[in-house]
C-alpha cells in the first residue's frame, strides 16, 4: 500500500536488496520537461515512479509527485542524478491539514479523495479523515469551497 | 387537529412539542402517521448548501457633501448602485477586481473572493473597505468616496435572495474527456465522480411538496437570524414532474427569501469558492412546518428511498443536457451510485451536518419560545410553466 512510503524514513536502514519507497516532489526547470524522466529512472536506476500527480506542460516549470521505489542504494543514486539534471526534489513529508473552524462538513472533498482517506460518517454526516490512508495527492485542497484545507510542510 | 392560533399559544407558553423532520421520520417509522400527528405541534426542517441567487440590500447613509453613487466597491467586490442615492446591492456570485493587482490578473488566488464573502464578512462583524463613484448634480456635490464600513455603521443591510430553497436538484456528473469545473464543484472526467446538492428527505421543500403549509409571509429561520419568505424563487417550476408522494423528480420550486443580515450569524452564512467557476454564498435556511392534520405529518415521513434525482452530463454544454436517469437519494448518501453500469463515488455539496443542525436550532428557538410561526399572507403560485430564450425552448423533460 502507498502508506508504506511515510515510514520510510524511520526505518530506512540501508542493507542490500532493501527494496524502498520514497515519496518525493519533483519541480522540472523549463528545459527539463522534455527529459523523459521516469524512463531513465526505471532503465538507468530501476526505480519505479509512480506519479500521483503532475502538473507539466511545455514552457512552464513543471511538478512532479511521484512515489519512488527500489534499492535503497539505487534510490539514492537515482536522487543524485535527478539533483545533478537541476530537477528540484523534495522528499519532506506532506501532511494535509483540515481546519476544524473552517470546515463546512460540505463533503465536496469526498468524492475527489481517491482513497476515501477523507469520507463522511454514515450517521452524522460529518467529515471524517484517515490520515493513513491519504496520499497527500491534494486534490481535496481546491476543491474545497471554503478554503478549509491546506497542506503542512 | 389544532389550528395555528393553538400552536402558537403553546409556543408561548412553552408548552409546543417541536421535533426535527428526521426525528418525525424516525417516530412514524416506530408509530404511525396518526399517533405522531397527534403529539406533535410543529416539525422543523432546515438546510445549509450554496444559494448563490443571494444577494445583501445595503443603505450606507448619506455623506456630507452628499454622493449619488454610480459605482461602488466592497473590498473590491462591485455592488449594484442603480436605486437611490446611497442604496447597494451586493450580489453573492460578483468576483472581486482587485483593483491595483493588473499585473496577475489570471491568478486563481485573486479571484477567490467574491460579494458572498464580502456579505458574511460583514455579518461576521469585519470592516469593509467601501469605494464609491458619484455622479455630480444639483443635489449630490461628491465625486467619490471612500470609507471603511461594518454591519453597524450601516442603515439597513438585509439578505434579498431571489432564488433560494430549491425544492430538489440534480445530480452532476462529467462523462466527457477532460475535468470539468462547475458550479457543483470539480467534476472529473468519464464518470470520475458524481455531486448532488440537495439534503433530500431533510429539504424543506420535499417534506411540503405542494407548498401547502408555507407562503408568502411564512416566517423563517435565515442565515441564523429571523427571515421571511418573500415571493416564488426565480426559476420557479412547480409543474417539474413529480412521483406519486407529490415529490419533484428534478428542480422545481423555488423561494425569494429576505431577512436582517444584522441579526445574522456567521455561523450560517458562509462565502464560498468554487474553483474556476467563481464565489458563492452558503446559507442555512430553515422552515417550519406546522402539524394542522395528519396529511402535514404524512409529507413529512417521506425518506430518502421516496425521493429521486436526475444524473445529468455537465460535458455537453447546452441547457437541457443528457441525463443518466433517476438516483434515490438513499442511493446517493451511501457515497456511491451507479451511473451506465460503472460504480462512481458520489459526495454531497450541501452539507448534511449542518443541515440537521438548523433543524435543530430552529426547534429550539419555537421550544424557547422565541420564535412563533405565522400564516402564509397568500400562496405561492404554482403553476408557473418554465420558458427559455429560445424558440425550441422546451420545459425540461426527464423521462
Amino acid at each position: 500500500m502507498r502508506h508504506d512510503a511515510l515510514n520510510f524514513q524511520s526505518n530506512g536502514t540501508r542493507s542490500r536488496d532493501y527494496v524502498v519507497k520514497k515519496r518525493a516532489t519533483l519541480t522540472f526547470p523549463k528545459r527539463a520537461v522534455h527529459m523523459p524522466v521516469t524512463y531513465r529512472l526505471a532503465k538507468d536506476f530501476n526505480v519505479a515512479a509512480n506519479i500521483i500527480r503532475a502538473q507539466v506542460a511545455p514552457n512552464q516549470i513543471g511538478t512532479l509527485v511521484v512515489e519512488l521505489s527500489g534499492d535503497i542504494d539505487q534510490l539514492d543514486a537515482a536522487i543524485d542524478w535527478l539533483r545533478s539534471q537541476d530537477i528540484g526534489i523534495s522528499t519532506a513529508s506532506r501532511e494535509i491539514v483540515i481546519d476544524e473552524e473552517t470546515c463546512v462538513h460540505c463533503g465536496l472533498c469526498t468524492g475527489v479523495c481517491p482513497t476515501e482517506a477523507l469520507n463522511l460518517d454514515p450517521q452524522t454526516f460529518r467529515l471524517n479523515f484517515t490520515r493513513s490512508r491519504c496520499v497527500v495527492c491534494e486534490q481535496c485542497i481546491p476543491t474545497c469551497p471554503v478554503q478549509a484545507i491546506s497542506i503542512n510542510l | 387537529m389544532r389550528t395555528l392560533a393553538e400552536i402558537n399559544d403553546k409556543i408561548q407558553a412553552r408548552k409546543a412539542v417541536v421535533w426535527t423532520v428526521e426525528e418525525v421520520k424516525a417516530r412514524v417509522q416506530e408509530s404511525s402517521v396518526a399517533r405522531v400527528a397527534k403529539e406533535v405541534d410543529v416539525i422543523t426542517t432546515g438546510t445549509f448548501e450554496p444559494m448563490e441567487s443571494s444577494g445583501a440590500i445595503i443603505n450606507l447613509g448619506q455623506t456630507d457633501p452628499p454622493i449619488k453613487i454610480r459605482q461602488c466597491w466592497l473590498d473590491g467586490v462591485s455592488a449594484y448602485s442603480g436605486f437611490g442615492a446611497v442604496d447597494l446591492y451586493l450580489g453573492a456570485t460578483q468576483v472581486a477586481e482587485y483593483i491595483g493587482a493588473g499585473d496577475v490578473p489570471d491568478a486563481e488566488e485573486f479571484r477567490d473572493r467574491g460579494g458572498g464573502h464580502v456579505i458574511a464578512d460583514l455579518i461576521a462583524g469585519k470592516q469593509v473597505h467601501l469605494r464609491a463613484l458619484g455622479h455630480i448634480t444639483d443635489c449630490y456635490s461628491r465625486a467619490s468616496f471612500e470609507t471603511t464600513i461594518t454591519c453597524d455603521t450601516i442603515n439597513q443591510f438585509y439578505l434579498f435572495n431571489p432564488r433560494n430553497l430549491y425544492q430538489n436538484f440534480i445530480v452532476g456528473v462529467n462523462g466527457g474527456d477532460r475535468p470539468l469545473f462547475t458550479y457543483l464543484g470539480p467534476l472529473q472526467p468519464r464518470l470520475g465522480n458524481a455531486v448532488y446538492s440537495n439534503p433530500g428527505a431533510l429539504s424543506p421543500l420535499m417534506n411540503d411538496p405542494d407548498l401547502e403549509t408555507i407562503g408568502i409571509g411564512t416566517r423563517i429561520f435565515l442565515g441564523g437570524g429571523v427571515g421571511y419568505i418573500a415571493w416564488e424563487g426565480t426559476q420557479h417550476f412547480p409543474l417539474q414532474k413529480r412521483l406519486p408522494n407529490r415529490t419533484p423528480i428534478g428542480p422545481a420550486a423555488t423561494l425569494a427569501l429576505v431577512g436582517d443580515a444584522k441579526q445574522m450569524d456567521a455561523r450560517w452564512v458562509r462565502g464560498c469558492y468554487f474553483k474556476s467557476y467563481g464565489p458563492s454564498l452558503m446559507l442555512g435556511v430553515g422552515i417550519p412546518l406546522p402539524v394542522l392534520n395528519e396529511a402535514i405529518v404524512a409529507r413529512c415521513a417521506v425518506t430518502d428511498q421516496d425521493l429521486v434525482a436526475p444524473v445529468v452530463d455537465f460535458s455537453i454544454p447546452r441547457r437541457v443536457r443528457p441525463t443518466f436517469g433517476l438516483v434515490s437519494y438513499a442511493q446517493l448518501k451511501t457515497g456511491r451510485v451507479r451511473i451506465d453500469g460503472k460504480a462512481v463515488r458520489v459526495a454531497p455539496l450541501a452539507s448534511l451536518f449542518l443541515s440537521k443542525q438548523v433543524a435543530i436550532e430552529l426547534k429550539q428557538w419555537i421550544e424557547a419560545g422565541q420564535f412563533t410561526l405565522t400564516e402564509p399572507v397568500a400562496s405561492i403560485p404554482m403553476d408557473r410553466a418554465f420558458l427559455a430564450q429560445d424558440r425550441w425552448g422546451s420545459q425540461i423533460t426527464i423521462d
